[in-house]
């Protein structure tokens, strides 16, 4: 797979911005726990909310980093029978893989509002036929959902410079510890990116730019770099 | 009869080119649409927590970043010189070297297509100027590598550890033995290769390079000391050993080998000391490499949890549905014992070892045969490693191997020949196969031996 090259000026500031989001979420992940080990041995203490942030940024790590990961055709995937076709059956099969992927992605979109919209005293989105058709995934309009904006983590502490927005998302009540909303809150943006990367995805293979969304094994880019090395017989 | 519609969509989806975690989390969420009332939002939930609710799956991006830092040019050359100084001497010596960097490598790093990448394209060059057919240089690499996921640490084993809820210091050092053991075997098989086709050795080069290689080796290498030690000792929880390793990796790369970051100079110039720039100290942690390092390994991580934390909604289908204490009253209905049972773990295994990343494949089948293994009396630790052998064996089994693409990829050669150069070695690795799970003590006296008789909940 050939890497993909971000397009014009605003491309590469979202490229920039994606990559080194990845980075800073994975150091900080790393660093909190490496200091609480360190407090704990040096110093016989620790930063209580240590663990929670880091599991956390663990989730915001992978849910935003999906929809990247779709973005450069990271996903990884079984290639071995598609490669058996031509290249006009493999575009169909690519286009139906791309129309899953884009359902896939309508449901947890769909799901991760619903989990998420509650702590935010937002409205849930009521399904197609009610609480069992199996085509509750289709939202047709919106519940009137029990504000559970009280609801707070459980260790991290309510920081000082946020308490502006208790007036309006809690009734003007101080939060003691941060309020839920904010970690879950990845939930519905990091399912909406990935469904707008799926639909992109789809396109792109619909006009042939790209053939398929998967790649076989994590390792493709570095194997292209070192093949040169063992040119000839 | 759900189950089998259950598999088979998910096997048909990942066919045709969806990727695997969208065909597992797709065919899961389906069958909860259908089958019960479980609400999208409780599904969402399910993938958060896959992140936010597992402790130790957050080992995984510790392991990933140490092995990237680890992963750069050369650790893996410092590793190939040490190999070379201590057995290159021996008949078919380069080719023993280059199963024995596998190994210390696949201490350093959790993967095995990782592994073939960096160590096989240093030592199948180095093995074709010394006068080794290149088809026998990949067949030895190819299989090599494949020790990775066995030898500790492995995110394999983690993934195991956390679906099924063993202990993962338990599984590491239940990998140890049987990692060495397979190691031992292939090298002994090159051995008798090398005795009976007259294959070239090298010049013994003497203590003193032994020494010096080996303490430029020993930075990296004593990484998995801090792991092993760290568990062991009952001082960090293997997340905390993952993240202190990780902290460690980068200081060494940095510092130390300098191969990447502010003191290294690139080409062929000789790298800076601290001394020289003590400002790297802090520029350090804005480098670009810095940066790229994170970044790789982060993506990594991204792509492998996507791919668990979907087959955690799996596993949420399966364990309400009770499918795995159907399937395995249905093996004892029909009179299945033991045997039986792991032969045909064996079999899927191998099946599906041949087209997915272990670690998905692992998070599918383990919660799927764990339970019926308890009640068949055979040993979790014991059947986390046969199932680990068993995907090692799955990546190079023709015709879809996955290491066989990569060694094919290094190699520069066409897949047929490297399934041919790796068919020996291979039969090696099957007689190990059966020889882990039929004795079950190769894999649980060292865990027994050192954290005692393990207490298992059914």
């Amino acid at each position: 797979m050939s890497q993909y090259e971000p397009k014009g000026p605003l491309g590469r500031v979202v490229q920039e911005f994606e990559e080194t989001a990845i980075a800073l979420i994975l150091g900080a992940m790393t660093i909190i726990t490496f200091i609480n080990v360190v407090l704990r041995y040096g110093f016989g203490t620790g930063l209580i909310w240590g663990l929670e942030v880091v599991t956390f940024l663990f989730a915001w790590l992978v849910l935003f980093g999906v929809s990247y990961a779709v973005k450069v055709t990271a996903h990884l995937g079984v290639d071995a029978v598609i490669n058996l076709f031509d290249a006009g059956p493999r575009k169909i099969l690519a286009m139906i893989a791309g129309v899953v992927c884009i359902i896939y992605a309508i449901m947890l979109l769909k799901g991760g509002w619903d989990y998420w919209a509650p702590f935010a005293g937002l409205d849930a989105t009521t399904g197609l036929g009610g609480k069992d058709s199996i085509w509750r995934w289709i939202p047709i309009g919106f519940e009137n959902s029990r504000d559970q904006a009280w609801y707070a983590v459980i260790d991290i502490p309510m920081p000082e410079w946020l308490r502006f927005i208790e007036p309006v998302m809690n009734e003007g009540e101080a939060y003691e510890k941060l309020p839920r909303f904010i970690p879950y809150a990845i939930l519905p943006i990091g399912m909406a990116l990935l469904l707008f990367r799926f639909i992109q995805a789809t396109l792109r293979v619909v006009s042939g730019e790209q053939t398929s969304l998967i790649v076989s094994h994590e390792a493709e880019d570095d194997v292209e770099a070192v093949k040169h090395m063992n040119a000839g017989d | 009869m759900e189950v089998v519609i259950l598999f088979a969509m998910v096997i048909s989806l990942m066919l045709i080119g969806v990727p695997i975690a969208v065909s597992l989390g797709m065919s899961s969420i389906i069958f909860l649409l259908v089958l019960s009332e479980t609400s999208l939002g409780s599904i969402a939930q399910t993938l958060f927590a896959a992140m936010a609710g597992h402790y130790t799956l957050l080992a995984i991006p510790f392991f990933i970043l140490a092995s990237a830092f680890m992963s750069t040019g050369g650790v893996a050359r410092r590793i190939i010189r040490f190999s070379i100084a201590l057995v290159g001497h021996l008949p078919g010596g380069l080719a023993i070297a280059g199963v024995f960097a596998c190994m210390l490598f696949a201490a350093l790093s959790g993967s095995s297509p990782a592994t073939v990448v960096a160590i096989g394209s240093i030592v199948i060059v180095g093995m074709r100027e010394v006068g080794y057919t290149k088809d026998f240089a990949a067949g030895v690499i190819a299989v090599a590598g494949t020790l990775g996921i066995l030898i500790p640490p492995s995110i394999v084993m983690v993934v195991y550890a956390s679906a099924t809820d063993v202990s993962v210091g338990r599984m590491f050092l239940a990998g140890v033995i049987p990692g060495l053991l397979a190691g031992f075997m292939l090298m002994l098989t090159i051995y008798i290769i090398a005795r009976v086709r007259n294959l070239p050795k090298g010049d013994w080069q003497g203590w003193g390079e032994v020494r010096r290689s080996g303490i430029e080796a020993g930075w990296g290498l004593f990484l998995i000391v801090i792991i092993l030690g760290g568990i062991y000792g009952g001082i960090f929880t293997p997340t905390e050993a993952a993240a202190v390793a990780a902290v460690y990796a980068f200081f060494i790369a940095t510092f130390v080998y300098r191969d990447m970051g502010p003191l290294h100079v690139s080409g062929g110039g000789r790298n800076l000391t601290l001394l020289e720039k003590p400002k790297a100290l802090l520029t350090v942690f804005f480098h670009r490499d810095t940066r790229d390092t994170l970044f790789e390994a982060g993506k990594l991580t991204v792509t492998l949890m996507f791919i668990i934390a979907n087959a955690l909604i799996l596993k949420h289908v399966l364990t309400d549905e009770q499918i795995p204490q159907q399937i395995s009253a249905a093996m004892l209905d029909a009179g299945f014992g033991a045997v039986m049972f792991l032969v045909i773990v064996n079999v899927i295994l191998l099946i599906g070892g041949q087209f997915m990343e272990p670690s998905g494949l692992l998070v599918i089948v383990a919660p799927l045969v764990f339970p019926i293994a308890i009640e068949l009396g055979i040993d979790p630790i014991h059947l986390g490693i046969i199932m680990v052998v068993n995907m090692e064996i799955g990546m190079i089994t023709p015709p879809v191997g996955l290491n066989l693409f990569v060694t094919s990829g290094v190699a520069n050669m066409p897949m047929m020949s490297v399934v041919r150069a790796a068919l020996p070695f291979l039969a090696v690795l099957f007689v190990f196969l059966i020889m882990v799970t039929y004795i079950p003590i190769i894999s649980t006296w060292l865990p027994t031996m050192m954290m005692g008789p393990e207490i298992i909940t059914k």
